[in-house]
């Protein structure tokens, strides 16, 4: 008990959110990929600096959440500010192995190779 | 008295000798009725003067006994109760103090002393209990307090969005009762609240002091400060921002924000904290500066429903912070607090922004004389500019040189993001990777653009950077598992 009480910070979740629990659009769930988009500004809450300073690469939010030691609820709506605004982009893991328009080369492998390899593996 | 009889036997002698010489002088018959006469008007006159005599003497004696006694009682009230009364004030028992003090001769000044002698230790004792027992009644609900805001945390940690809100809730209503409680401490002198290991940021500070009051979403923060305040008076600090922004809130119509704004300056922190509500007069700023003042908190002074100035004080005073109330531009009231320099640290520089940059590119070169790319490559990127590295690190392959001309809007900041999808692509991000594995075979990707509604031609660009840095991932690191689509 006294360690987490010495670990605190004074600012309390709903400050932090301001005073949100949820967030309407559920464009982002846990396991989305967030980049941002742009530099933190002064005076921007710590949290969405921390967030922008970590997502220069696409990182996802259970990673995020862990990395702020906040409760992976509170970083959605973190997160859904900053993509309202515009400086994050957010996008599910699944959307990379879907056939797009893109070039062929870009697409994951489809998934029964994937299976024929690991059958293949297990067979060695 | 001897004298009244050395009076009374002059005049018997006088009158008598004059009644002697009268009946002398006058014929032998009349001699009875003249002796008979003078010898009653001598025994009036000698009873007379005898009897102003005495007068005389008692008044005399009364005036000698009277001035002993003013004097007794001139010095009992100036000298012997007030010291009695301050030694009592300052802890001495009622019998020590009767004992060290001068004792007046008279038995009712002694009586008098030592009734309120009696009276004032009785009522000091009485005060300075039910002090201690506010104190310790305080110190236990913040001790309450504040395990259960640890709890809370801990418990939000745990729990989902249903609960989460529910949470927040309690938590909201938690840190309240833990100001009324630290309120309480502080002006019944007690320790205030918790003490920080460490030094707090004002973010911290100010978010603290806000999540304290019930209207806190009416009240915003206009900070760009960088500077932290000791941990060992961040607590008072906080709480006494707290208290005035209660007031601002409460004093201010529900529709009405409160604005606190931050500024450094070279003998601390200023913070302001202005509302909109009615301007208060110059008598009740006046009362409020008196309230926050230097000097020494009078129980007496405190109104049973105002406390929060008190507090305000009491914290101005141990922490050395300076408190002025001004009318406020917005109409309302502007309450300037000085945060001295001894409180303010500046905290170490995070490793985090200019490390990560650093190692960022440092790995970017790393990664760009990996298996894709080539060696021309590599270099260009160690030397290059910000903006440069976007087209080099998009240049080896076709579907990133979609992102380069897209990023010509924002070129800092897409650079940065093309730059660092190369870091996404080193071998050691392996969680990013299973999870891009995991959940490769289910959904479509057609909520892609959808999610970015403002800029609807970038995100491909960007989700064509992801892509192919996943791809990187995948041929770097786990070629052996599976086909790239392209070999």
């Amino acid at each position: 008990m006294t360690r987490s009480v010495d670990r605190e910070d004074p600012d309390r979740l709903y400050i932090v959110t301001g005073g949100r629990s949820r967030v309407d659009e559920s464009s982002i769930d846990s396991v989305s990929l967030i980049v941002s988009e742009c530099d933190p500004t002064p005076g921007m809450q710590s949290e969405h600096v921390k967030i922008l300073r970590m997502c220069t690469g696409p990182k996802a939010v259970v990673e995020i959440a862990a990395e702020l030691g906040l409760p992976v609820s509170v970083v959605k709506i973190l997160l859904c500010d900053l993509l309202d605004t515009g400086r994050i982009t957010a996008r599910h893991p699944s959307s990379a192995a879907a056939p797009t328009p893109g070039p062929a080369k870009t697409r994951l492998p489809d998934p029964t190779v994937l299976k024929q390899v690991l059958v293949g593996l297990e067979k060695l | 008295m001897d004298r009244t009889l050395l009076v009374l036997l002059a005049a018997v002698v006088v009158t008598g000798g004059a009644c002697l010489l009268a009946t002398a002088s006058v014929p032998a018959g009349d001699r009875a009725l003249v002796a008979t006469y003078t010898g009653v008007a001598a025994l009036a006159l000698c009873a007379t003067l005898a009897f102003a005599a005495h007068g005389f003497q008692t008044a005399r004696r009364l005036r000698g006994r009277v001035a002993t006694m003013e004097a007794e009682l001139l010095r009992l009230a100036d000298e012997t109760l007030p010291g009695a009364v301050k030694r009592l004030r300052d802890g001495a028992s009622s019998d020590t103090v009767l004992a060290s003090v001068v004792q007046p001769t008279g038995s009712a000044h002694r009586r008098i002393l030592r009734t309120l002698v009696d009276e004032v230790g009785r009522g000091e004792r009485m005060r300075a209990a039910a002090m201690s027992a506010c104190a310790n009644a305080a110190g236990r609900v913040q001790a309450l307090a504040t395990s259960m805001l640890a709890d809370l945390r801990e418990m939000e940690n745990r729990h989902d969005e249903e609960t989460l809100g529910d949470l927040l809730k309690l938590d909201h209503a938690t840190a309240q009762a833990g100001r009324l409680a630290d309120s309480i401490a502080v002006l019944t002198g007690a320790r205030s609240g918790r003490r920080w290991t460490k030094p707090i940021v004002m973010e911290s500070i100010l978010r603290g002091a806000v999540g304290r009051i019930s209207a806190y979403q009416r009240v915003r923060i206009h900070s760009t400060s960088t500077a932290a305040v000791a941990g060992y008076a961040a607590e008072g600090v906080m709480h006494a921002l707290a208290e005035l922004m209660d007031n601002a809130t409460s004093f201010s119509p529900p529709s009405e924000e409160v604005h606190v704004y931050v500024e450094e300056i070279h003998t601390g922190i200023v913070v302001t904290v202005e509302d909109g509500g009615l301007a208060m007069s110059s008598a009740a700023l006046e009362r409020a500066e008196q309230a926050v003042s230097a000097e020494a908190l009078d129980l007496a002074t405190l109104s049973g429903t105002r406390l929060g100035l008190a507090v305000v004080g009491c914290l101005a005073r141990k922490h050395g912070l300076t408190v002025s109330f001004r009318p406020s531009s917005r109409g309302g009231t502007g309450v300037v607090v000085m945060i001295p320099r001894q409180l303010v640290t500046q905290p170490a520089p995070e490793a985090a922004p200019a490390g990560s940059r650093a190692a960022g590119a440092q790995r970017r070169t790393e990664t760009a004389s990996g298996p894709g790319d080539g060696a021309p490559a590599a270099t260009a990127t160690l030397t290059a500019p910000a903006n440069d590295v976007a087209e080099t690190v998009a240049a080896p392959d076709a579907p990133t040189g979609a992102a380069a001309p897209a990023a010509s809007g924002t070129p800092q900041a897409e650079s940065d993001t093309t730059g660092e999808n190369m870091i996404a692509g080193l071998p050691k991000r392996r969680r990013g990777q299973t999870l891009a594995a995991a959940s490769a075979p289910s959904e479509a990707s057609a909520d892609a653009p959808k999610k970015k509604p403002a800029k609807p031609l970038d995100p491909g660009a960007k989700f064509t950077a992801f892509r192919e840095a996943g791809r990187r991932k995948r041929t770097g690191n786990d070629a052996h598992a599976s086909e790239p689509d392209d070999a």
